[in-house]
C-alpha cells in the first residue's frame, strides 16, 4: 500500500500575514510550516500503510524557495520521502495550475491512493484535490471522516450536513480527509532525528514537463483585481432583563433557527 | 560561531510547545492544587520520546543537553515547569551514562531515556546544606553489600520516582578530614526507605520530601562509580542540573513576558493600551533583554557540555542570570497586571514560587557567586 499525501507549506497562521500588493496574493516569501489540516492526511496515510503491513507514504508539495520545514514535520511523523516542486516560474500559479503541477509530481511515484486535506488553511479554494483526480483520470471522494481499504477498494464515510454517506471507489483514487478523520500524532524525537536523512526530491516545473506560460502567473486563468477588508463586526444587542430576558433570548435564538 | 538552531532543534521546540500548550498552566495549577502530579503531561512527552533526549541513542535519546534544555524550556514556557527534568534525565541520567557500568546503564537508562521511569536525586541534608563534605547519610559495608542510614530533605518528586540516586558518606579522608562520598541508586520501595512531604507554599506538581534511610540494605551493584569517588560524577552531574534549571527559568520568563505583553496590548485605562506607557513598556523590554541574555548563556553552557568542554562557569552564570531574569520578568508582569497580578486566574502568582525556588535551588545564588569569584576572578576562597 503506497500512499501519496499532498501537503501544503503555508505561512504560520499565528504570525501576522500580508498580501503582495502587485498580485493581491498571500506573501509566502517568509518561513513556511506544515498546514495543520494536512497533518490529518499524513496520519491517515501512516495508519493505512501500517495496517497494510507494507508500502510507504510519499509527500508531494509545491512551495517557493525550496522550503522543506513543513515537509520535515511530516517526515518526522513517519512519511518515508517527499517530492518538492519549487521554482520561481511557479509564482502566481492558481488552483488549477497547482493541481496540474501536483498531478505531474504524483505521476512520478507508484501509488495506490492519494490523500489531501479538504482545503488549505491559507487559500481555502478546496478545489485542488478534485482537479488532481480529474487530471489523473481517477475517482475522487471528498470530506472523508473515515477511510478504510478493502482489497482494491477504498471505503469512505463521507461527511454531509445531514450525517454521512458510505462511498466506495476502486483504487487508485483521490480522497480528501476532514479534521475528524484521525488524531494526528506528534512527531517523536526519533522521528525528528530521522527526518533530516529522508530523501526530498526537489524538482522544477521544467522537470515535470511544463514550459513557461503553462504555469505561474502567466498560466493562471485567475486574476485577483481587488481585496477588501472583511466588514467590521457590529456591536451586539444588549438585553436588559426586565422580567422578559429569557423570552427575548429565546426569540433571538429562534430567529437564528438554532432552536 | 553559529547561533542558528538546527532544523531538528526547531521541530523539537515547536513539537514540545504544542504538547505542553495542549495541557497549559491551568492543568498544571489544577494538578498542583489537588495534590496531583503532571502525569498526563509527562506521559505525553514521554510517548513522543522527549523526556530523555539527552541520553545516548541506545537508551532512547540521541540528542544532548541542548535538546533537553529545549524540552525543559518549552514545557515551562507553556506554564508547566517540571523539576523532574532537572533530576531524572539531567543529573541521574548523565551520571549513570558516564559513570555507571554497562550493566547499570542497561538496567536504569532505558527507563530514564523513555521517561517510563523516573529517578529522584538526594544530596541535601538538614545539617549539611550546600556543604557536601558534611554529608551525614552513611553507607557502611555489610557482607558483600551496603547498609544506608541517614536523612535527606528537599528531595523533589521521590513519591513519583522508582529510584533515587543518593549521595552518601563512606568514610573520612585521613588527610583532609572530609567525608569520602559514594553514590548509590536506591529503589524507592526498598525496606527502610521512607519519606514524608514538606509543606511548601509554591505551586508545583512535584512535591518536596524528607527522606529517611533506616538501615537500607543494597547489593554492591547499586553503587555508581568507585567507593569514595562521588566528587567527579557529582561535579559533572550538577552542571546539567544548572543548565536545565536555567532553561526552565527562561521558559518561565518567556511565559510571564508573553502574558504581560498580551495584557498591556489590550488593557486600556485612559483610552490607550497601557503598553503604550513607557513606565510599563520599558521595564518589560529590559526584562525581555535579560531573559534573552540568560538564554544565550544557557545555550553556551549546554553546547559546552555536549562538546565535552568544561561547562561549569557558563552553567553557573546561566543559572544565576536566568533566575534573576525570570524573577524580574514575573515581577514586572505582575506589576503590569496591577491587582490581577495577584489573581491565580491570571497565572502569574502561580509561577512566581517556582522561579523563586530556583533562585535558591539547586545551587544558591551565593554559591554561584562564590564560584565565579574564586574560579573566574581568582579571588580567595571565602569558605
Amino acid at each position: 500500500m503506497n500512499v501519496v499525501v499532498c501537503v501544503k507549506q503555508i505561512p504560520d497562521p499565528a504570525a501576522p500575514q500580508s498580501l503582495e500588493p502587485s498580485t493581491n496574493t498571500l506573501d509566502r516569501s517568509g518561513k513556511l510550516i506544515l498546514d495543520d489540516s494536512d497533518a490529518y492526511g499524513v496520519e491517515m496515510a501512516l495508519q493505512l500503510v501500517d495496517k497494510a503491513g507494507s508500502g510507504e507514504v510519499t509527500l508531494v508539495s509545491m512551495a517557493p524557495n525550496g522550503e522543506v520545514a513543513g515537509l520535515r514535520t511530516a517526515l518526522a511523523m513517519g512519511a518515508a520521502k517527499a517530492i518538492l516542486v519549487s521554482d520561481d516560474a511557479l509564482k502566481g500559479t492558481d488552483a488549477l495550475g497547482t493541481a496540474k503541477v501536483l498531478a505531474a509530481a504524483i505521476k512520478r511515484t507508484e501509488f495506490d491512493l492519494v490523500l489531501a486535506a479538504t482545503e488549505s488553511s491559507d487559500g481555502y479554494t478546496g478545489t485542488v484535490p478534485v482537479q488532481i483526480a480529474e487530471l489523473l483520470g481517477l475517482p475522487s471522494i471528498t470530506f472523508a471522516k473515515s477511510v478504510t481499504i478493502d482489497g482494491s477498494t477504498v471505503k469512505v464515510d463521507r461527511q454531509t450536513e445531514a450525517g454521512y454517506d458510505e462511498v466506495t471507489a476502486p483504487l487508485p483514487a483521490v480522497v480528501t480527509v476532514t479534521a475528524g478523520v484521525v488524531e494526528p500524532r506528534y512527531p517523536s524525537f526519533k522521528g525528528i532525528m530521522a527526518a533530516k536523512s529522508k530523501p526530498v526530491d526537489q524538482v522544477t516545473a521544467a522537470d515535470l514537463g511544463f514550459s513557461a506560460g503553462d504555469v505561474g502567473a502567466a498560466g493562471s486563468g485567475q486574476t485577483i483585481f481587488a481585496v477588501a477588508d472583511a466588514e467590521a463586526r457590529s456591536a451586539g444587542e444588549i438585553v436588559v432583563d426586565e422580567g422578559d430576558g429569557a423570552q427575548r433570548i429565546v426569540s433571538f435564538l429562534e430567529g437564528l433557527k438554532v432552536i | 560561531m553559529n547561533f542558528q538552531a538546527s532544523s531538528e532543534q526547531e521541530l523539537l521546540r515547536t513539537t514540545v510547545a504544542s504538547i505542553a500548550q495542549s495541557f497549559g498552566h491551568r492543568y498544571f495549577v489544577d494538578q498542583a492544587a489537588t495534590g496531583g502530579k503532571a502525569t498526563e503531561l509527562w506521559d505525553a512527552l514521554a510517548e513522543a520520546g522527549f523526556c530523555g533526549v539527552n541520553l545516548p541513542l541506545p537508551f532512547g535519546g540521541g540528542g544532548g543537553m541542548a535538546e533537553l534544555a529545549i524540552v525543559a524550556e518549552e514545557t515551562a514556557a507553556a506554564g508547566c515547569p517540571l523539576l523532574m527534568f532537572l533530576v531524572s534525565p539531567a543529573i541521574c541520567g548523565e551520571v549513570i551514562a558516564r559513570f555507571g557500568t554497562e550493566e547499570q546503564q542497561r538496567r536504569w537508562l532505558p527507563g530514564l531515556g523513555s521517561g517510563s521511569s523516573k529517578m529522584a536525586f538526594a544530596i541535601t541534608e538538614p545539617d549539611a546544606g550546600s556543604n557536601s563534605h558534611r554529608v551525614a547519610t552513611v553507607a557502611t559495608r555489610r557482607g558483600d553489600g551496603w547498609s544506608l542510614s541517614g536523612t535527606k530533605y528537599y528531595i523533589s518528586g521521590i513519591d513519583e520516582a522508582d529510584h533515587v540516586l543518593v549521595v552518601t558518606s563512606t568514610g573520612t579522608d585521613p588527610l583532609t578530614g572530609r567525608g569520602q562520598l559514594t553514590l548509590f541508586v536506591v529503589p524507592t520501595n526498598a525496606p527502610g526507605l521512607s519519606f514524608t512531604p514538606i509543606s511548601v507554599g509554591i505551586v508545583a506538581t512535584e512535591k518536596q520530601f524528607t527522606v529517611t534511610f533506616d538501615d537500607v540494605a543494597l547489593s554492591d551493584d547499586h553503587r555508581i562509580g568507585p567507593e569514595g569517588g562521588a566528587l567527579r560524577p557529582l561535579f559533572m552531574g550538577l552542571n546539567p542540573e544548572r543548565i536545565i534549571s536555567a532553561a526552565t527559568l527562561i521558559g518561565l520568563g518567556r511565559y510571564a513576558l508573553a502574558k504581560a505583553a498580551d495584557y498591556a496590548k489590550t488593557r486600556e485605562v485612559w483610552g490607550v493600551p497601557i503598553g503604550s506607557h513607557q513606565g510599563l513598556s520599558h521595564p518589560l523590554a529590559k526584562a525581555a533583554i535579560d531573559v534573552e541574555l540568560a538564554a544565550l548563556m544557557t545555550a553556551k553552557a549546554a553546547w559546552q557540555f555536549d562538546e565535552g568542554l568544561d561547562p561549569a562557569e557558563a552553567s553557573n552564570m546561566a543559572k544565576l542570570a536566568a533566575a534573576d531574569a525570570a524573577l524580574v520578568a514575573i515581577d514586572q508582569a505582575m506589576q503590569t497586571h496591577g491587582g490581577n497580578g495577584m489573581a491565580t486566574d491570571y497565572g502569574l502568582i502561580t509561577v512566581w514560587g517556582m522561579a523563586r525556588l530556583l533562585k535558591v535551588a539547586p545551587v544558591s545564588r551565593e554559591m554561584v557567586l562564590n564560584y565565579i569569584a574564586t574560579h573566574t576572578l581568582g579571588l580567595p576562597r571565602s569558605y
